[in-house]
């Protein structure tokens, strides 16, 4: 699974600190969020678009297959909106749906924006190593370490955890257990699984807390790094690159 | 009021890891039923609040239901969900942390524990409204964002309130709560 996440070639993307990258990433998306113009926003799907097939650094087969869930993520929320959207410029009706020229441009601009998040999402995702992520977060945004190594140690358990839950579902079918239709059926399952999930992961957890602080972790002491991460000069290409990229999506948006 | 200790901390973060993997089975659930059966798809989408509710409910202290929201939507983030559910995280596990403040962190009852699913539920309906979800008609908005609140309820009132339950008595609560006082007494005899 993980093999599958090796790029083709490493572009200048990753040379990016990630905790920056995260930030200036974080702040895009948020313009795309509170933005309502609609050619801006497709102009921001193109230019994050860009990003995420020229840049990324993977190959053409692997982007194509990433771009499944991004175009059905596309689809359900355009198409939701395009059908059940309010609008008086009314262009077809058939009983609860209703197509007007507003639900259209309102389900378009809800499309574009899903697909900038995707696309910035994904190439974020697929530019960093989580691991280098936090420890850039703690040393160029000043995480306090008690977050960063928490969330490094509960990552690093994931596979313990789905094993679990693969082991508890085999263990549920071995039993022929049965669950009863409707509400009651869907509380019956989340308790099945998630008690011993969440009984032995705390268990862990703790387990893993104390051990850290019996060797002489401490929330908020100085400390040095065993990875340390710095700014390059790719860093300030990179900001350049978002500043003039954003920069020509507000022209084009507006002529 | 106690603060969080390292262990604490380390806890409510593995928590929501744990929900954002439970999310994305669930999320395989949701895609089967979302075509066929919308109003059912909107009665189990509660399940996306629960996070924040659940780990104030195990662990009792303040803080713990906005940084376990926050760990459960960073886990979707990297399960390739985008980058947009950290926002909704951070709105959710905001909603119902203010309401576990405003009761002083002293009540664990089903009824705040649901009010804090349905704050949830409101804080992600003004950020869908923000994102464009919401523009709809206003019978579909009713219908979706209605069976949404009662499923927030449902989820994080009765749901969340009653597997914590369940894991008190397998005992493991006792790691992570204070020590009683009935607790010390007994040493003394």
């Amino acid at each position: 699974m993980l093999a599958w996440f090796t790029p083709e070639r490493t572009t200048w993307l990753f040379k990016v600190n990630p905790a920056l990258k995260f930030i200036v990433f974080f702040a895009l998306l948020l313009i795309t969020l509170f933005n309502q113009n609609f050619s801006f926003a497709v102009w921001q799907a193109v230019f994050y678009g860009i990003l995420f097939y020229v840049f990324s650094g993977y190959s053409m087969k692997k982007l194509a297959l990433l771009s499944i869930p991004l175009l059905i993520s596309f689809l359900s929320s355009a198409l939701t909106l395009t059908l059940f959207g309010k609008g008086d410029t009314v262009l077809w009706q058939w009983y609860l749906i209703k197509i007007s020229e507003e639900s259209i441009q309102h389900g378009l601009l809800l499309g574009s924006k899903s697909l900038s998040f995707g696309f910035v999402g994904f190439t974020f995702l697929l530019t960093i190593q989580p691991v280098l992520f936090f420890y850039a977060m703690m040393q160029q945004f000043r995480l306090p370490s008690k977050y960063a190594y928490s969330f490094i140690a509960s990552f690093r358990l994931i596979p313990a955890v789905t094993e679990e839950l693969q082991i508890r579902r085999n263990a549920l079918k071995v039993r022929n257990i049965r669950f009863a239709r409707g509400i009651k059926g869907v509380y019956e399952r989340l308790q099945m699984y998630t008690v011993p999930l969440f009984a032995q992961s705390i268990r862990r957890a703790q387990r893993i807390a104390v051990a850290m602080e019996a060797k002489q972790y401490q929330m908020g002491a100085a400390r040095t790094y065993y990875y340390t991460t710095h700014y390059s000069r790719m860093d300030v290409v990179f900001i350049a690159v978002m500043v003039s990229g954003l920069g020509s999506v507000v022209m084009l948006a507006l002529f | 009021m106690k603060k969080l200790k390292f262990t604490d901390l380390l806890i409510t973060i593995m928590v929501g890891v744990v929900f954002g993997i439970l999310m994305k089975f669930w999320d395989d659930l949701y895609t089967v039923v979302k075509p066929i059966m919308p109003v059912a798809r909107q009665l189990i989408y509660g399940m996306w609040f629960m996070v924040g509710p659940f780990a104030y409910l195990l662990i009792r202290k303040p803080g713990t239901a906005l940084i376990a929201s926050i760990a459960g939507a960073s886990l979707s983030a990297f399960a390739g969900h985008g980058i947009e559910v950290l926002m909704y995280g951070f709105v959710q596990g905001l909603a119902a942390e203010l309401v576990f403040a405003a009761v002083r962190y002293r009540k664990f009852s089903m009824l705040i524990a649901g009010l804090a699913g349905v704050a949830s539920c409101v804080a992600s309906f003004t950020l869908d409204l923000v994102y464009g979800y919401a523009a709809l008609e206003t019978w579909a908005l009713i219908v979706k964002y209605g069976l949404r609140a009662i499923s927030a309820f449902i989820f994080t009132g009765i749901f969340a309130v009653l597997i914590v339950r369940a894991l008190e008595k397998t005992g493991v609560t006792s790691l992570i709560r204070p020590v009683d006082k009935k607790e010390y007494t007994m040493l003394d005899q």
